[in-house]
């Protein structure tokens, strides 16, 4: 089953307009688990769009379409990659070919053969083609292609470009070089010009005779000395020994004549010679054109007995004339009359099995070549004439009537031989079979009908045949020698035009590869916050555009050697997305200073300042600057600080308050103006005021508005009224107590005290160890909770509540201790000791405490 | 206004001068293939931001680089001034075999010379730096720093000075056996900080 055969097997498994235009045998899936042998790869091409296929072959060559089954769809789209790698072991035979497509990522082993080579150019024909369209294909006709459940390829709309950061993008240097050469070959035209060289081509059979007689009037017989001579011989020599160990005297002999008898107004030299068994192949060129050969290859192939001897087959000489390739084939193909048959196939095995190696290439065969002149004795008879007509016609040179049952036209018109050659018109008489040594045809018993057996086909573009005749005087053999001559266009590369159009084409490459790389325009860059308060929510947006041709995936990413992207008072929404191209997207910046970070900013450890670094994925960084100016608040400052300001903390200069933050542990009490913080204390007192009989205190949460009212009155001091119900008076005198820098109860007191939990005395001895003003502010606040549970009848107070929540407030928990990943059970075991210790001082008359001060 | 870092790079990959460009507020990132000794060599640079209140975040770049180019105006001597500072960050972040260009630029403004041809070479000999005046306007020697640069790096890849397995060497290597059509050849990465 050859290549076209197989192809149609595959088609057959897609609808018609869906084209296959390549196909791969013998691949197999490669997975870092498991490999999967016998797939099949197909590019179909559906309109503009096109798509790779991996199929299962159950039976190889398929036979029919029923033997494939698709696993493997992967759409050609903007967002697909192909790698080509060899395979380390193997470099020669294997290729590792990795295509992604989507999400998706497969890696393919395949057989180095002359296929790869068409395959991998109709897959980056499609690659370019897909890019160079601005919108990306949708790809409709796929989706009956795949099962519901697995491989739903489909349904990931969204096109992920690589994802991987771009120091690690490694663009693939083999498509570069793919795209060079199928770039220059579509510009070939502005670089090449012709020039005209003739050819000659001879073919005899010489029936095991030597070159007893000059050759000249086959040879040299013509106007011109030819640029070329291409001379095939048959049947040098029947001798067992030369089929059994290939070795002949005759060639040299065979040789030696056509050297002597080659036109000798001109100077040739040898580009190869190659013989199997009774078949040698000869290229002369002339002397001055022969520094323009490059690449000479041969290759032999046997048809004969067992379907591999030499006795009958193909030589092939290859080469490079300037920038055209040439392709010679010698063949003698199956001999007897009625074995056309055979004769089609032994073209299609020297055709198929043929194979130029060439270092560091993949092989080519014999069709991968802009000319190829094919001679020989094709040994294609006569059938249906009796010979006594044939010999009667040809004799009058009424050839036509006899061609029209020469096996070998009849072949080549329905295609089986020698499809896409052209043969000129037969102006002579058959060549086979004559008394050797004479005109007369074959007087043997076995009568046989002349033919035409020796002939010359070619293909290839702007080829002109100027003669191709026959040389009946030379007849040692029972077959005629055959020549012709043709015109040949061989194209010639302007070195100076070449290199222009070469930097031109690189150039296109470097520029586009560089379009390719991700382009965004962000609309600013810099964003000014103003001045942001404590607890007050500000939020800026920024817009990405996409501005490139390909998806974007952007993401903030860290600075060197920081934790996080961005400082912890900042929340980036989103940050990481993925853009298709000339949309947009919206960030939400937000900042928020909460407890934790006023201390921060109170004590200058931290300012409203970052660099945010948005990474593009196989692209640039942008960088992002965030700027605004704190207002220090009363809140998020240490108990020690505000028992030393006597005036609102926003008449206080900024570098006195980070002073005061850095020297708090030296806070003595006769050098401070207050014993507990006066904000605590306008608090409480307004709520001992207004509040004691207020219904659901400390229970009913405030308004977020109002509190932040009463961070202003505290913070820029009034002779106002405290602004806000009763309910957001509490709420802000908690949140005031949970946001100052240190815990009321240090954190390192905070295990003494759960374990000292159920023991009073030990509570109230610990503190007494308390540090001042947190002793302070913690005995103050008991007594006015137990104030207020006087008045639980009215605002439904009870000390279990209280201490529940208070508990929580004076025993922070550490932000910068790494939690242990608490069980459920075990916080609420805490946050009942914690309750509990407080609850102690709610419940007890602890005046003694107050009073030892 | 800058030293015209952008410029060069834009030069050297588009063969275009970049009028009116404005600042880097980032890192661009520029691809060219280009030629070393028989070997196909593809460049990434890295264009990153100059300005001062950037310097701490730019010092991540330099992290990898297999290369630098360092370049001042030669229009003022300011940013001459720069360089050792410039200087002390690169060789802290950067390996010992990571090759150090000096690029004076701007030397289609001869009349405004701000720095002698003469005081820079002495600045780079004194600090092992390869230097050459140069014109992102122009064109003038800007193909060559790239490439002379690269050519260093390759240099050192060749006397095994640069260590292609290090994960920082700033150089990757395809494997492959050369001059087959489909193979890549090596690639190779170059990062330009200032």
């Amino acid at each position: 089953m050859n290549h076209d055969e197989i192809k149609s097997v595959v088609q057959e498994k897609f609808l018609s307009s869906e084209r296959v235009t390549a196909f791969l045998c013998d691949a197999k899936v490669l997975h870092p688990d498991w490999v999967k042998k016998d797939r099949l790869l197909a590019i179909v091409e559906f309109g503009d769009e096109k798509a790779v296929f991996c199929l299962f072959t159950s039976c190889y060559p398929p036979k029919s379409f029923t033997d494939l089954s698709i696993e493997i769809v992967l759409p050609i789209d903007k967002s697909f990659k192909c790698e080509i790698d060899n395979k380390p072991s193997d470099p020669e035979a294997i290729l590792y070919l990795n295509l992604q497509s989507r999400n998706n990522k497969y890696k393919f082993e395949i057989q180095m053969t002359p296929r790869v080579d068409n395959f991998v150019d109709d897959l980056f024909r499609g690659i370019e083609a897909v890019n160079n369209v601005p919108t990306q294909p949708e790809f409709v006709w796929l989706k009956k292609y795949h099962g519901r459940n697995d491989n739903d390829i489909l349904t990931h709309t969204m096109v992920l470009p690589g994802g991987v950061p771009h120091t690690q993008s490694s663009a693939p240097v083999a498509i570069r070089e793919s795209l060079i050469k199928h770039k220059m070959s579509d510009k070939e035209y502005e670089y090449t010009f012709t020039k005209r060289f003739t050819i000659f081509c001879g073919t005899w059979n010489v029936n095991d005779k030597s070159p007893v007689i000059p050759l000249k009037g086959w040879l040299s017989i013509d106007k011109e000395p030819p640029d070329i001579y291409a001379v095939g011989f048959q049947e040098l020599d029947l001798s067992k020994e030369t089929f059994l160990f290939d070795q002949t005297m005759r060639e040299d002999e065979w040789y030696n004549a056509v050297i002597n008898y080659v036109d000798k107004r001109a100077k040739y030299v040898k580009v190869e010679k190659v013989r199997l068994v009774g078949m040698m192949l000869i290229i002369l060129i002339k002397e001055k054109h022969f520094s323009h050969v490059r690449n000479v290859v041969c290759d032999t192939v046997g048809t004969g007995i067992m379907g591999k001897m030499g006795n009958k087959g193909g030589v092939s000489i290859r080469f490079d004339l300037h920038s055209t390739s040439l392709c010679f084939v010698n063949s003698h193909l199956a001999a007897h009359v009625e074995e056309y048959e055979r004769r089609n196939q032994d073209f299609r095995d020297i055709c198929n099995r043929t194979r130029f190696i060439q270092p560091n290439q993949l092989p080519k065969g014999i069709k991968d070549h802009d000319h190829i002149y094919w001679l020989g004795d094709l040994n294609y008879r006569i059938t249906e004439l009796d010979p006594t007509t044939v010999k009667k016609l040809v004799n009058n040179n009424d050839f036509g009537p006899v061609l029209e049952w020469d096996q070998l036209k009849q072949q080549h018109k329905c295609n089986n031989v020698f499809a896409g050659y052209i043969e000129g018109d037969i102006m002579f008489k058959p060549t086979y079979k004559y008394d050797p040594g004479t005109d007369n045809w074959d007087s043997s018993e076995k009568n046989r009908a002349p033919a035409w057996c020796d002939r010359i086909f070619w293909k290839g573009d702007k080829i002109v045949q100027l003669a191709y005749r026959s040389h009946p005087s030379l007849n040692i053999s029972d077959h005629k020698p055959v020549s012709a001559i043709f015109n040949s266009a061989i194209k010639i590369i302007d070195e100076e035009k070449y290199r222009k159009v070469y930097e031109e084409v690189i150039k296109q490459l470097d520029k586009m590869e560089n379009e390719l790389i991700p382009q965004v325009k962000v609309d600013r860059t810099e964003i000014d916050f103003g001045t942001v308060q404590y607890l007050e929510l500000q939020v800026r947006t920024i817009t990405i555009t996409n501005i490139g041709k390909l998806p974007v995936e952007f993401e903030f990413i860290k600075k060197l050697d920081e934790a996080s992207f961005c400082k912890e008072w900042l929340i980036v929404e989103p940050y990481k997305k993925c853009i298709c191209a000339e949309e947009t997207c919206e960030i939400q910046l937000k900042v928020l200073i909460n407890k934790t970070s006023a201390c921060k900013m109170n004590a200058g450890t931290d300012k409203l300042y970052d660099i945010l670094v948005l990474h593009l994925y196989g692209g640039k960084d942008i960088f992002i600057t965030i700027n605004g100016t704190y207002q220090r608040s009363s809140f998020g400052c240490s108990i020690e600080v505000l028992v030393n300001l006597n005036m609102p903390i926003k008449e206080v200069p900024v570098g006195k308050l980070i002073e005061l933050e850095n020297k708090r542990d030296q806070c003595v009490s006769n050098q401070s103006t207050y014993s507990i913080p006066k904000e605590i204390w306008f608090l409480v007192d307004h709520i001992y005021l207004h509040g004691l009989k207020e219904p659901n205190l400390f229970e009913q949460p405030g308004f977020h508005s109002e509190i932040l009212q009463i961070r202003d009155w505290l913070d820029n001091g009034s002779v106002d009224p405290i602004p806000g119900s009763i309910h957001s008076v509490a709420e802000a005198l908690l949140l005031l107590l949970e946001s100052t820098a240190d815990p009321i109860i240090p954190y390192n007191l905070q295990s003494v005290c759960l374990r000292a939990s159920a023991n009073y005395l030990q509570c109230k001895q610990i503190v007494m160890e308390l540090p001042e003003f947190r002793k302070n502010v913690f005995l103050y606040l008991c007594e006015f909770l137990q104030e207020a549970l006087q008045h639980s009848a009215e605002n439904g107070l009870d000390s279990k509540t209280l201490s529940t929540l208070f508990g929580a407030i004076f025993l922070r928990d550490n932000p910068n201790q790494i939690q242990e990943p608490q069980s459920r059970i075990n916080k609420q075991v805490i946050d009942k000791k914690k309750a509990q210790f407080v609850y102690h001082f709610l419940v007890n008359d602890h005046s003694d405490l107050i009073f030892s001060r | 206004m800058g030293v015209g870092k952008s410029c060069l790079l834009h030069q050297f990959t588009d063969k275009k001068f970049m009028a009116d460009c404005p600042h880097t507020i980032g890192v661009e990132f520029g691809t060219r293939i280009i030629e070393v000794a028989g070997q196909k060599i593809k460049l990434q640079i890295w264009d990153t931001a100059g300005q001062e209140r950037f310097r701490a975040v730019t010092r991540s770049y330099y992290r990898g680089a297999a290369g630098a180019l360092m370049v001042y105006d030669i229009t003022r001597r300011s940013t001459y001034n720069h360089l050792s500072s410039w200087l002390t960050d690169t060789r802290n972040l950067t390996n010992p075999s990571t090759v150090i260009f000096l690029i004076g630029n701007k030397s289609d403004l001869d009349a405004q010379r701000d720095v002698t041809y003469e005081e820079a070479k002495q600045f780079a000999d004194e600090n092992g730096l390869m230097f050459v005046e140069a014109s992102a306007k122009t064109g003038q020697n800007v193909e060559e720093a790239f490439l002379e640069t690269a050519k260093k790096i390759y240099q050192s890849i060749q006397d095994g000075r640069l260590d292609l397995n290090a994960a920082e060497s700033g150089v990757q290597h395809k494997p492959a056996s050369p001059g087959r059509p489909l193979a890549a050849p090596p690639a190779a990465r170059d990062n330009c900080a200032c």
